[in-house]
């Protein structure tokens, strides 16, 4: 059979972005093309990796490997097992979705595109990278272009949401970058990847002293990725203002690297430390599903909203990463699959709303449906995706994860539990608000989303959604061996 | 007896003496008043063929006039690094002075000056010759400094700059007279020898007190960094990249080969020194410089940082860490010209340096704009830039010596660091433009702003090739 060289993930969008730069900036229509053609390209890509991944094999596959910086052992290793090929098909539906709905960017669209394509190289790098530092180098690429379009296409409070979200993210991977190099200089093997790493690692483990430490660098540092409660302030007010297609990758995707660092560097790598430090992470994830949830009912902006909702879902992320169970681990990946699809068109469908109606304020919304059908329905059903509804992937990632931790944690995974109803209020107050009642006068005329075209992104994340919530077993047997192994080393 | 002399060893420096020598010739032959920049043309030429020239000799090894020069791989890389340096600034010069007009030639002959006592640097194995290789090249530099002379701020650096670094001068001289005594000898080898036999007395270490001061001038380490912003504002700024990058690299020779040569041979531990002073100096250069408005001024104490950071490898004391300062200052050679040659085109048309016009720079010339941004971003270290893998290979080096509280330092500065670069930055490619009239660059420019900009990328993306040769160079010490 016939395998995909994982190299293309990143040549596509290169390709794009040479052609973008040669492209003059007046034939937005070409650029528009281009980028999503080679974003479309990996997306498809994704699929067949995804199909052609043996998951009875189990392990890494379609490895690529060259050496890079030798002394250092430093290489370009690509691969993938259960686990991030399924991630990849999260980012190749991610970017073509943002890659199409950002149509209605008018102004600089050339740049617009170079940026865009920079940041999906950037995470199809990280996800695929096999060498540790090839990871981080991958993952901060794309700290510069989300800074630069918050700041062009955002909204209101851009240059603040912009600047604090960099200065986090900065400050989180540099944390992470002395644990990342800690752990590579205690492995005493003098090599980045993460095969012969965790080979090493499983028979001379780092001492539990150095263990500590290093532990505490990695999590906390790619914790502020994920929103840990109480380094999740950047990510509000970042998402809120940043452009819809940057709001629809940073919390579908971007952010999702950070608890695949941590799992993949953190837990795997330095398990005796886990087990000291993820109870504690466990407590906060508690935190970050309740107060982040609270803090999101009492926001009037819709964006806000769903900006505290996205870090409230990281909690359950963080709490199933706590587990130290196949459960749990299923539980994990599944929800950043689940949740990165579901922030994506959730997103969208906001961004949607705030260009059509000028206001992302709930007061000021209301009646909605009536005008824009498709789009509130759509809302309608990722809120409840979102909220846990049985037939969204949601439901059973969240499922899991809870069962997972209850095996741990019986007092926190009852209050986790709480999480689900108030997501469940929250939304369901933005939908009274937004797109139930009397409709304003002054959006009588505002249009739905017309054309197929138009309307394809929302159908595809959505069916994706209902998809996952289906069939849970498409997933489950594609991830089970990659997360059992884990669950071995971490047990 | 005068000493059998290898002169296949110091081919460079008698080029570029005899280099100097012909262009002095021939400004006397031309005619006075020609408006051809004939001796800038003769200084490219005369600069490409010493760059293909030096790229055919790294094989060079040995020693030389009794042991006081030494040809390594440490001296070749720096040779070209140098090599490379005097390309941009030759371009730069010739951009400035094109509202100037007067008084060109000198400073071309000054610049070449400089390239000599540099390149001298890079080969020096003897105090004596260290001192005169960095005099040759400070003395340039001063009169180079002070070369507006109806412009105060040019004056007044230049006077600073005369007056803290003859003090220097006499510090390290100071220090080497003292180590003479103690030694008997000024050779690197011999004290080295020397010390293998013979325990620290505390005139030695006084001694070498005094010569690290001198080094910390050069390099602008707190506590001798006062002069570091004045005189780069002031400065015409050709002088200010030199400085910037030139000066800071033979500064940081001298230092590598005094603590990774000759002092580990007593067995001392100055890591802890260094570590404190790296990290005091990179604190202060980046909180100084976030408050900044005058683009020059930015650099200037960014260059403070960027000292410190590099003392890291230093403090480190190992291989890795002279591998990281070799690579580091690679990536810095094309990121700060780069930036520099940016600011004098600028301010050739705009004459201006402050940060505030630079608003929209993108859209009245994309090229600069694009070099500024990858510049700033590349000095915040963030990837796929070159200045990211410098970072990475220092904080591993000190990470590697034990001293992680340095690194976690170097981590809050590089936060602190990239707010205020990315705040350059966005003014940059955001901000709308005071006037919109776009700007033109000269073709040359044009042609060095786009070989700036690979470099920084392939320095970043393809760092395998680049190590290599920062670490054969670092294995020479």
């Amino acid at each position: 059979m016939i395998t995909p060289d994982l190299s293309w993930f990143l040549i596509l969008p290169l390709l794009g972005l040479g052609l973008v730069c040669l492209t003059p900036a007046e034939e937005t229509c070409r650029i528009r093309k281009i980028s999503n053609i080679t974003i479309l390209i990996p997306f498809i890509l994704s699929v067949w990796v995804y199909a052609a991944y043996d998951h009875s094999l189990g392990g890494f596959q379609f490895l690529v490997n060259i050496p890079w910086v030798a002394p250092l052992g430093i290489s370009y290793h690509l691969g993938v097992d259960g686990i991030n090929s399924l991630l990849l098909l999260l980012v190749g539906a991610a970017s073509f979705a943002a890659s199409l709905i950002s149509s209605s960017i008018k102004t600089r669209v050339k740049e617009y595109y170079i940026l865009l394509l920079i940041t999906v190289i950037s995470t199809y790098g990280a996800f695929l990278s096999l060498d540790i530092f090839f990871f981080y180098f991958f993952h901060e690429i794309a700290a510069v272009p989300v800074f630069l379009m918050i700041n062009i296409w955002g909204s209101a409070r851009r240059e603040y949401a912009a600047m604090k979200l960099t200065l986090f993210l900065v400050a989180g991977a540099a944390l992470a970058l002395i644990g990342l190099i800690a752990l590579y200089l205690n492995t005493g093997i003098q090599s980045f990847d993460l095969v012969q790493i965790q080979r090493e690692l499983a028979i001379h483990p780092i001492p539990m002293a150095i263990q500590n430490w290093i532990f505490v660098l990695i999590v906390l540092g790619f914790g502020i990725t994920v929103t840990l409660w109480p380094f999740y302030t950047w990510a509000t007010v970042g998402y809120s203002e940043a452009p819809t297609a940057i709001s629809m990758l940073h919390a579908g995707v971007l952010k999702k690297m950070g608890a695949y660092a941590i799992l993949r560097f953190a837990l795997v790598l330095m398990p005796q430390a886990a087990h000291a430090w993820m109870p504690i992470i466990a407590a906060l994830a508690i935190f970050n599903i309740l107060y982040c949830g609270f803090v999101a009912f009492t926001q009037r902006d819709l964006k806000y909203v769903l900006s505290y909702s996205s870090c409230s879902h990281m909690g359950y992320i963080l709490l199933g990463l706590a587990c130290f169970n196949v459960i749990g681990l299923n539980g994990v990946v599944y929800l950043m699959f689940a949740h990165g699809i579901m922030a994506a068109l959730i997103f969208a469908i906001t961004g949607y709303v705030e260009e059509q109606t000028k206001t992302r304020n709930l007061d000021e919304l209301g009646g909605l449906l009536k005008v824009m059908p498709f789009i509130g329905t759509c809302f309608m059903m990722v809120a409840f995706a979102s909220a846990g509804v049985p037939g969204f992937g949601n439901f059973v990632a969240e499922i899991l994860v809870l069962l997972g931790a209850w095996d741990h944690y019986h007092f926190l995974t009852i209050l986790a539990v709480f999480g689900l109803v108030v997501t469940a209020i929250y939304l369901l107050k933005a939908i009274r608000l937004g797109f139930q009642g009397p409709l304003k006068p002054e959006f009588q005329k505002l249009t739905d989303t017309t054309t197929l075209a138009a309307k394809f992104p929302y159908v595809m994340l959505m069916a994706l959604l209902i998809l996952v919530g289906c069939l849970p077993t498409v997933i489950l047997s594609h991830i089970d061996s990659s997360t059992r192994t884990i669950a071995a080393i971490i047990k | 007896m005068f000493p059998v002399v290898n002169w296949s060893l110091i081919s460079l420096e008698t080029i570029i003496g005899l280099v100097l020598v012909c262009l002095i010739i021939v400004d006397i032959i031309l005619p006075k008043n020609t408006s051809k920049d004939w001796i800038g043309h003769l200084s490219f030429v005369a600069l490409s063929f010493l760059i293909i020239f030096w790229i055919t000799q790294s094989s060079l090894s040995g020693t030389t006039f009794n042991g006081m020069f030494v040809m390594d791989q440490l001296a070749w890389f720096f040779k070209a690094f140098f090599l490379v340096a005097m390309v941009f600034v030759f371009a730069m010069t010739r951009e400035y002075f094109k509202t100037l007009g007067e008084r060109r030639n000198e400073f071309y002959f000054l610049l070449w000056l400089a390239l000599l006592g540099m390149c001298l640097v890079a080969s020096s194995a003897d105090f004596l010759l260290m001192f005169i290789a960095i005099e040759t090249l400070t003395i340039s530099l001063y009169v180079m400094t002070a070369y507006l002379k109806t412009d105060k701020l040019s004056i007044e650096a230049g006077m600073k700059y005369l007056i803290l670094g003859a003090l220097s001068s006499g510090f390290l001289l100071y220090g080497i007279s003292f180590l003479y005594g103690s030694t008997n000898t000024t050779n690197f080898a011999l004290i080295k020898a020397f010390a293998n036999t013979n325990a620290m007395s505390s005139v030695t270490l006084f001694a070498l007190v005094m010569i690290f001061a001198a080094v910390g001038f050069k390099i602008g380490a707190v506590p001798f960094h006062m002069w570091v912003a004045d005189v780069y504002q002031g400065a015409p700024t050709p002088v200010t990249a030199l400085l910037s990058v030139g000066s800071k690299a033979a500064g940081f020779i001298f230092l590598m080969r005094l603590f990774f040569g000759v002092i580990p041979a007593w067995h001392m531990q100055w890591g802890m020194t260094l570590a404190v002073l790296s990290a005091i100096t990179m604190t202060l250069g980046n909180l100084v410089a976030m408050y900044q408005t005058n683009i020059k001024r930015l650099f200037g104490y960014s260059s403070i940082a960027h000292a410190g950071y590099l003392l890291m490898g230093a403090a480190a004391g190992t291989v890795l860490g002279a591998t990281g300062i070799n690579f580091y200052l690679l990536g810095y050679l094309f990121t700060n010209l780069a930036a520099f040659l940016v600011i004098i085109v600028f301010s050739g048309i705009e004459k201006t340096d402050d940060i505030a016009d630079y608003a929209g720079l993108v859209k009245r010339s994309p090229l600069l704009g694009i070099t500024m941004i990858l510049s700033l971003v590349s000095l915040a270290g963030i990837p796929p830039l070159a200045g990211f893998f410098g970072k990475f290979t220092l904080l591993m080096a000190v990470v590697k010596s034990g001293y992680v509280w340095l690194a976690l330092i170097a981590a809050v500065n590089i936060v602190i660091s990239t707010y205020y670069y990315l705040v350059v930055a966005k003014r940059i490619y955001v901000d709308e433009p005071r006037i919109s009239t776009p700007l033109t660059i000269p073709t040359e420019i044009r042609l060095l702003l786009v070989m700036a900009i690979l470099g920084i990328i392939l320095i970043g993306i393809f760092q395998g090739p680049f190590f290599d040769v920062a670490m054969n160079a670092a294995k020479a010490l």
